[in-house]
């Protein structure tokens, strides 16, 4: 998969995160697998169309996933209920709407899916069998690890 | 929730900004509260009705100080605004409809704060920047 995919990934979370939650983001060594699977509790994953074909991952440790909540509601989470995942769900579908348009800058027209919000880490849930590329994004609160599955029409 | 960053440098918006802030946060606090769902149902009824009038109130106002300051992002702005209204009014349409189920006013709600935070920390603040290019006061 093309280095041009990843990066509106990395700078759509730096500046949601920003925005957000007043945290800042590095990244981590990207790493590639060979399917889309759940790495930590919180998931969400958003289908990609258009001039790029593919899924999304997203995967939130649950420490992180309630910190991240608390944040932006200004009280304390206890558990990946309703309301978290629903929030969850929304910050990635914001870093991937904010992805796409980075991603239309380089005459790539992509749609996204609403998100679709899983907990639970079972290794054996695997989202789609297409190679992907994991981007960890490190913050003071956790490693967000979005996996980025998407195939143009030449590659 | 509000932060002082979201100001955008009109009294008017920035104070309307707080008391939308400040709703969505007792919204959720009830949402999320111990009590039975019957016992928070009224509070979550009251606040959805006001949420219905303010944002309308509120994003009249907000539009009204785009057109006054000569904002050139009025147009983009202003259908922003009117799909997140239709939002709100089809929320309260389908819950007149089906009823209050906690879950869905769950994810209701996390829809309304995180809208919040990205339309005021990022939308709106293209308003207060030309404001500030254009010397300050609106």
């Amino acid at each position: 998969m093309r280095v041009e995919y990843i990066n509106p990934f990395y700078k759509a979370t730096i500046d949601v995160f920003r925005i957000m939650l007043n945290l800042d983001v590095k990244r981590g060594q990207l790493r590639a697998v060979e399917e889309l699977v759940p790495v930590s509790e919180a998931n969400v994953v958003i289908g990609v169309t258009g001039d790029l074909r593919g899924s999304l991952l997203y995967s939130f440790p649950k420490q992180m996933a309630l910190d991240m909540v608390s944040i932006m509601a200004g009280m304390s989470m206890t558990k990946l209920d309703a309301f978290v995942s629903s929030a969850l769900g929304e910050v990635a579908n914001i870093i991937s709407g904010n992805a796409v348009t980075y991603l239309a800058a380089n005459e790539l027209t992509c749609e996204i899916s609403p998100p679709q919000v899983f907990v639970g880490t079972d290794g054996s849930l695997s989202m789609s069998t297409e190679r992907a590329v994991v981007l960890p994004l490190i913050t003071e609160l956790g490693t967000l690890e979005v996996s980025i599955s998407l195939h143009g029409r030449q590659n | 929730m509000w932060k002082e960053h979201y100001r955008v440098g009109s009294d008017l918006i920035d104070s309307q900004h707080q008391e939308l802030f400040t709703r969505v946060a007792n919204f959720i606090r009830v949402v999320q509260g111990d009590e039975s769902w019957e016992e928070r149902l009224s509070e979550v009824q009251s606040t959805l009705e006001f949420m219905e009038d303010y944002v309308v109130i509120h994003f009249a106002d907000e539009e009204e100080l785009q057109r006054q300051i000569g904002y050139p992002g009025l147009e983009k702005h202003a259908a922003i605004h009117a799909a997140f209204r239709e939002e709100i009014l089809k929320f309260a349409e389908r819950v007149a409809a089906e009823g209050f189920d906690e879950e869905k006013v769950q994810e209701f709600g996390a829809r309304v704060m995180t809208w919040l935070i990205m339309h005021v920390g990022k939308e709106d603040q293209k308003i207060g920047a030309f404001i500030r290019s254009q010397g300050g006061q609106p």
